[in-house]
């Protein structure tokens, strides 16, 4: 079965946890190869559909097919071509990070010492851990973890890329660096990245959904999500006990702090007064709208 | 404030199911161990109350030394969870105080520890109340007993070792250093336990138990019955001492614990280590590999796994400490006190060290296997890797193998380190013959392959319950359970997890037959753990959902025709293999718990008694035997006659004859129709005697029995008839006529099952009694003749003389005859033996003995020698010309003197390392003992009636004591003496009974061994060597060989009550006719130098006389007797300076002795002649006065 340049489809996935949580309320996407982004707060179902994508756990009722293997059923075909990294993980503190990569290597099918030598090498010189290579894990920093996470992930050549939350912890310069590797890789194969940070997507991905409360309230290209908004996002500087105020009579699509001054975007079809301005949107402008849509 | 953090600690514990689960655990375990034989703890055995207050003491004493890991749960985690959680920083930035927090937290956790142990007192008070125990055992409720034991033990345990591993795992912020200190703690434990057996070392020992348990062993070692069921333990001496010290040491502890505590989170360590200086290549090209999948490649891939877990175990220090701890205890066990006799050890031969391994390291494997199975499982779940482990394209059986081997793979590195001490320790005691295979078979073979299947279940459980911690708790079950089942007569290895019929090695026989069924069993238990592993390769955790009903659907999807094929083939296997074991086991052997026999025992007497108790029946007076012996085989024709006479004045007309039931009868000497009854299970035979045997006529009875074990056992097969050793006795040719010895005799189980009281023992004025020898009920001296054959390579032997040795065909053939009378007790021997022959004047000894076994050959055959002189010289000739001593295998330990022949356990004396010239000569004394009992015995037997075996066995022993003196002089004696004064006060406190003085004894060992060598040591000091020789010579001269009536003790008691000097006469009554104990001690000994140079010691002297009766209650008599008083100098176990027989009247007497050099020690009976229980006393150091 070829996984080639296959779509990820995913239908009417729904997964509620046993507290009564539900995390995934009849989910649909269609993911093409390339990158992908997947926008939502804290809680949205992120992570519940990432894992149930990466074989770690069943939906309720749903299917989800890569090409024409179903991911469902045929979790060890998913693995082989499987690239995954959680968004919280951790590591055998004592190994050094060479010989914990060797052996995730070895668990991808590289089994021959010297191919594996080759791949193990140069990711750990494309994440920048090259001189930390004969360094306990159990010693690594925040971003250095999530830096050898990714090398992990991009082990054995993978046709599916699931990464939660990649960025998190990253200084600039390293998430640079990360997602021009993941954009190298990405063109072939699916790449569906979560995050919580508008950037990532803006960046990155020619598609992307936005999630919340387990629901797609959105997906597509975020230049036409962000060309919709054109002309109808305002912005207004208020003093901090206006706020309820302006909530009341309007859609405030985000609130920020600017030079210690609240600056308020809402979003309308019309001017909807005089002290606000229009804003040129960009696409934190659409996720805020989207979800304060929803709410 | 502290307060605060103690209910904060308190409310937080008391919300978390452990408390409550420990509780309910371990009252189940004390209300089990006083309500059922099931559960054992300690125990006070046979008439100690089941409630009495020592028993109470000694369990909850025990429960709180096992609580160590309960204690250090709660403790350990007091401090750590706050790191773990990552909530320090919220708690330890706050102004709050170090020791307050510290400290209220640590009391909330012991307090919350303390909870189950009071639960535990509760289970055993509950218990003691329940309707169905026997109320002559229980004792009306008190609650002072478990106060005192809760407030002198439990709490200051739980307080000591909760204080040491809280400051273990509070300074190392991880919980992990304080379960090895748990681990340390043990060993602490048993090394001191292991002490204690050493008389020298009592304070020591007493001091290194943290519980406090061995100064409780020692303090109340030689209590009575009567004591352990009335007193508290005095909180006085050792006891006291430990406590103090203990609690100072934990309160140091603490205090330490406070000042080293720094709230700051630690930094972490510098990321400088491993490192090199080449930075990076960012841009390096990825590289493109297609990985490989298949069978192979899971194959390496679960290769690879099981390097990288076993590399993570082998290198925790957790391992390397328990790794450590564990060749301690292998160091302690091999040079302590493991077969060690008198003080004097054996040779460390590998299959002793194999042993010792075996079990001392039985509780780190344990450990180890418990521990890692839960560590090496929820590893990726505990590190937070799992979500990127359970995506990877591996099938699930591959990390569950990896990790299974790499548990076995640490066991396995366990042993060999315990093998290699072993060798290191053969070397360094100079013992060169290191038997290399025998440390394989036995620890990677037998062992590891039975410790491999405990590692399947701990995985299999880790698995399918998916806690660790619940997974620990059914592993603690499991090993609980194993030690419940047997209890509870659920015996058979065919439900009893890993069970392998035991695999016991002696040099002369190897494995023997033991190893065939114990491979049934291994191969049954291993088919069964494969299908545990298919199973927790189904229900093996994999991704983020792990609710069961989940894993339940999974499994069914991983069931692949593959795992249903093999689950197929190994649940047939299993049936297979069970089905053939059940077969051999029931079927073709009789499988009999304990139950069944006491059951038998029951029938027996019920059926029997009445009617055949009394019943005349005929003698046996002849013995001619045919024993073919096929030790390949394991089996033996026996076949012979023997000869019945009727001494009775009336015809007999019934006769009762008894067959082991484990012996195939092809024919008996009366015809089948004379019949009247055949119980089977019993093998007792009732035959009708037509015409009846008349007074004085003899009654041939031909029979002819095979002994061959068919099938085999559960475990305890038989050891008589083995490949190469074979020893068994008149047992197994048929008895005529009840006897009373095959009746069940513990008193309890006979209330239990419902039987009256039984006698012991009948008094000595009982003549129908004495009719008979107290070896046998249907014969006394009889003519004995036997051709015994063997395989040619072997040498087969029965009492009597050689007079004709011949081979036919493979088979060799030996005709022994006897020229005189001998008792109606013989033996019959087979192996492949050396023969070490040497003579004394005309009587012939040789020594058949295990090639290989020759070291203490000599010292037998010298002892044999020196024994004749004495024996011939003072008491009577010996009535054979030959004495044999035969070894047999380490099966059994013990020697036994038959006629002319002394069968030898290879495991007592062939094995003793007696390099050490200060060590007890145990192999010269056994062998003087046996060689007595050719008097003491063969010649002068007592009637069956309290006091018999006074004449055999205290005979015997002084009789060596005397040889053994001579040889190796006073000292010597004293220290072995020591041993028996030892061996007696503590036989006395595990009396079933009630003990009986000497001359009365009821064939209990520690009374006429121990108390026999102490007393008949005193009477010969007393009376004067030759005066005792003297009636001992006279006594012999009018009894030996004697028709019935047979003698009793109380006439030898009478003719050294007429021997004994004038003062000395109350002796007689003290030390024979009842239970004498006396309270001796030297207050004080100050001594002055006088003008002539010459020393004037003033001596402060006390002394009680107590009589005790049955049961241990002691009242006081009033003294008026001899005591030795002595002074002695500096050297050790030099010449007294003084030492002469003094009256001591009253309870404190002042005295003073001039002696010629500078005293050093002085006391009253210094050499402990008398039954003293606190020896140690009788001597004083001399204060040097002005």
């Amino acid at each position: 079965m070829s996984t080639e340049g296959a779509e990820l489809v995913i239908e009417g996935l729904s997964k509620t946890y046993p507290g009564g949580v539900r995390a995934l309320r009849g989910v649909d996407l269609r993911i093409p190869p390339g990158m992908f982004g997947l926008l939502g707060p804290n809680g949205a179902g992120k992570s519940t559909l990432m894992r149930t994508i990466a074989t770690l756990q069943d939906p309720d009722a749903g299917s989800i097919r890569l090409g024409e293997l179903d991911v469902l059923r045929d979790k060890d075909a998913v693995r082989r071509v499987l690239g995954y990294l959680p968004q919280d993980f951790g590591v055998y503190p004592h190994l050094d990070a060479l010989s914990l990569l060797d052996h995730f290597a070895v668990l991808k099918g590289i089994t021959a010492r010297g191919e594996r030598r080759a791949v193990v090498e140069a990711l750990l010189h494309r994440v920048n851990l090259w001189d930390k290579r004969k360094q306990k894990l159990g010693g690594f920093s925040g971003g250095m973890r999530q830096r050898f996470g990714i090398a992990q992930a991009l082990l054995g050549d993978p046709r599916l890329i699931i990464v939660d939350e990649p960025t998190a912890g990253l200084d600039p310069q390293e998430r640079s660096r990360f997602l021009n590797l993941l954009s190298e890789i990405g063109e072939h194969v699916v790449v569906l990245l979560s995050t919580h940070i508008v950037e990532d997507v803006a960046d990155l991905c020619l598609q992307m959904a936005i999630i919340a409360r387990g629901q797609v309230l959105r997906s597509g290209e975020p230049q036409r999500a962000v060309d919709e908004l054109r002309g109808r996002t305002w912005k207004k500087v208020i003093a901090k006990d206006q706020l309820d105020e302006h909530e009341r009579e309007h859609t405030v699509i985000s609130t920020r702090l600017v030079g210690g001054r609240t600056v308020i975007h809402v979003f309308a079809e019309d001017a909807p007064g005089s002290a606000f301005e229009p804003v040129d949107p960009d696409l934190e402008d659409v996720y805020f709208t989207t979800l304060a849509k929803a709410a | 404030m502290l307060a605060s953090f103690l209910r904060f600690e308190l409310r937080f514990r008391l919300r978390q199911p452990a408390v409550w689960i420990f509780s309910v655990v371990f009252a189940l375990l004390t209300f089990g161990a006083v309500t059922s034989d099931a559960v054992v703890i300690g125990g006070g055995t046979g008439q100690t109350a089941i409630n009495a207050p020592f028993v109470i003491t000694q369990m909850l004493g025990i429960m709180s030394a096992v609580s160590v890991v309960l204690v250090t749960a709660f403790v350990a985690t007091t401090i750590t969870r706050d790191f773990e959680l990552g909530t320090d920083a919220l708690f330890f930035t706050k102004p709050i105080r170090t020791r307050d927090l510290l400290l209220g937290r640590f009391a909330g956790a012991v307090l919350v520890a303390s909870i189950v142990m009071v639960a535990a007192a509760l289970g055993l008070a509950v218990g003691s109340l329940m309707p169905w125990l026997d109320p002559e055992r229980v004792l009306p409720f008190s609650a002072a007993p478990y106060l005192h034991a809760l407030g002198v033990f439990v709490l200051p345990n739980l307080l000591v070792m909760g204080s040491f591993f809280f400051a273990i795992a509070t300074l190392t912020r991880r919980v992990l250093p304080a379960y090895v200190g748990v681990v340390a703690f043990f060993v602490i434990y048993s090394i001191s336990d292991s002490f204690i057996g050493d008389l020298d070392n009592d304070t020591v020992a007493a001091l290194a138990d943290p519980f406090g348990l061995a100064s409780l062993g020692i303090s109340t070692r030689y209590w009575t019955v009567a004591e352990r069921n009335s007193s508290l333990v005095p909180l006085t001496g050792e006891l006291w001492l430990n406590r103090v010290v203990w609690l100072s040491l934990a309160a140091a502890v603490l205090a330490f614990t406070v000042r080293r505590f720094s709230i700051s989170p630690r930094a972490r360590k510098g990321a400088a280590a491993g490192g090199d200086a080449e930075p990076s290549r960012t841009d390096t090209p990825l590289v493109v590999v297609h990985p490989r999948h298949g069978l192979a490649v899971a194959l390496h891939q679960a290769w690879h796994q099981l390097r990288v877990e076993l590399g993570t175990v082998l290198r925790g220090k957790a391992f390397i400490v328990i790794a450590l701890f564990g060749v301690l205890n292998v160091v302690g066990g091999a040079l302590g006190t493991i077969d060690e006799l008198f003080g004097t050890p054996v040779l460390p031969v590998t299959h002793l060290m194999v042993r010792v391994i075996d079990q001392v390291f039985a509780l780190f494997v344990v450990i180890v296997i418990t521990f890692y199975a839960g560590e090496l499982v929820h590893r990726e779940r505990q590190v937070g890797l799992h979500e990127v482990h359970d995506a990877l394209p591996v099938p699930s059986w591959v990390p569950l193998l990896a990790k299974l081997a790499a548990l076995c793979v640490a066991v396995l590195v366990l042993l060999g380190v315990a093998a290699l001490t072993g060798i290191v320790l053969q070397l360094l005691q100079g013992y060169t013959h290191v038997e290399v295979p025998l440390y394989v078979e036995g620890l990677w073979g037998l062992s590891l392959s039975r410790w491999m299947l405990v590692c399947v279940l701990a995985v299999v459980f880790q698995v399918l319950v998916n806690h660790k911690y619940l997974g620990f708790l059914l592993m603690v079950l499991f090993f609980v359970s194993q030690a419940v089942l047997p209890a509870l007569d659920l015996q058979h290895g065919l439900y009893r997890f890993g069970w392998a019929s035991e695999t016991p090695y002696s040099d002369m026989n190897g494995y023997g037959h033991f190893l065939g069924p114990s491979m049934w069993y291994r191969l049954y238990w291993w088919l069964f753990a494969v299908g545990l592993v298919l199973v927790a390769n189904l229900m093996w955790v994999r991704g983020t959902d792990a609710r069961f009903r989940l894993r339940l659907r999974e499994a069914r999807r991983r069931a692949g025709p593959a795992t249903t094929v093999a689950l197929a083939v190994v649940a047939l296997g299993v049936f297979g293999v069970g089905a053939h074991i059940l077969h051999e086991t029931t079927v073709l052997s009789r499988y009999r718990t304990q139950d069944d026999q006491e059951a038998g025992a029951v029938r027996y007497e019920q059926s029997y008694r009445e009617a055949w108790l009394h019943a005349p029946q005929p003698r046996v007076v002849a013995a001619d035997l045919e024993v073919d012996i096929f030790p390949h085989r394991r089996e033996v024709l026996l076949r012979g006659t023997i000869e019945l006479l009727n001494r009775h004045d009336a015809p007999i007309d019934r006769l009762m004859v008894s067959v082991d039931p484990d012996l195939q009868v092809e024919s008996l000497g009366l015809p089948d129709e004379a019949l009247l009854e055949h119980d089977e299970e019993l093998g007792v035979r009732i035959y009708r005697l037509e015409p009846a045997l008349a007074p004085g006529a003899r009654l041939p009875f031909p029979f002819s029995l095979r002994f061959s074990e068919e099938g085999f056992k559960n475990h305890g097969s038989s050891t008589q008839v083995v490949d190469n050793g074979t020893f068994f006795n008149s047992a197994w040719v048929p008895h005529f006529g009840y006897d009373p010895g095959q009746e069940l005799s513990d008193p309890n189980e006979r209330r239990k099952r419902g039987l009256p009281e039984r006698e012991r023992a009948r008094p000595p004025t009982d003549m129908e009694a004495r009719a008979n020898t107290y070896i046998t009920h249907e014969g006394d001296w009889i003519d004995f003749a036997a051709t015994v054959s063997t395989t040619a390579d072997q040498i087969a032997l029965a009492p009597g003389y050689l007079v004709k040795e011949w081979q036919e065909g493979d088979r060799r053939y030996f005709r022994y005859e006897m020229d005189s009378p001998i008792l109606d007790f013989y033996a019959f021997l087979s192996a492949e033996y050396v023969v070490a022959r040497d003579a004394w004047g005309d009587v012939a000894i040789e020594v058949y003995h295990h090639p290989g076994h020759e070291t203490n050959v000599p010292r037998m055959i010298d002892a044999v020698k020196k024994s004749l002189d004495y024996y011939t010289t003072n008491f009577s000739p010996y009535q054979h010309r030959q004495v044999r001593i035969v070894e047999f295998p380490r099966y059994a330990s013990f020697a036994q003197s038959f006629p002319n022949t002394i069968p030898y356990s290879e495991s007592i004396g062939f094995i003793a390392d007696l390099r050490d010239p200060d060590a007890i000569d145990y192999v010269f004394y056994v062998t003087a003992h046996e060689v007595a009992h050719q008097w003491w015995a063969h010649q002068v037997i007592g009637g069956d009636v309290q006091g018999s075996t006074m004449l055999s066995e205290s005979l015997s022993q002084y009789s060596a004591l005397m040889v053994m003196e001579k040889e190796y002089g006073r000292e010597k004696m004293r220290r072995f003496l020591e041993h028996e004064l030892d061996r007696y006060l503590e036989g006395r406190g595990q009396e079933t009974e009630r003990e009986l003085p000497l001359s009365l004894v009821e064939n209990q060992q520690y009374v006429h061994y121990a108390k026999g060598s102490l007393v008949m040591y005193a009477l010969r000091e007393t009376m004067g060597e030759e005066v005792l020789d003297r009636v001992l010579a006279d006594y012999i001269a009018d009894v030996a060989f004697q028709a019935p009536p047979f003698t009793t003790a109380l006439e030898l008691v009478e003719r050294i009550r007429a021997a004994m000097p004038e003062r000395f006469a109350y002796l007689v009554e003290d030390l024979l006719e009842t239970i004498t104990l006396y309270d001796n001690r030297a207050i004080s000994a100050t001594a002055t130098e006088q003008p002539d140079g010459r020393w004037k010691v003033e001596l402060v002297l006390e002394s009680h006389k107590l009589r005790a009766d049955g049961e241990g209650a002691e009242q006081e008599v009033p003294l008026h007797d001899w005591l030795e008083v002595g002074v002695y100098g500096e050297e050790e176990g030099s010449e007294p300076l003084y030492l002469q027989w003094h009256r001591i009247e009253g309870e404190r007497s002042e005295l003073s002795v001039v002696v010629d050099q500078r005293p050093a020690r002085a006391g009253i009976d210094p050499r402990v002649l008398f039954v003293d229980r606190e020896p140690d006393d009788n001597l004083v150091r001399v204060e040097l006065g002005g």
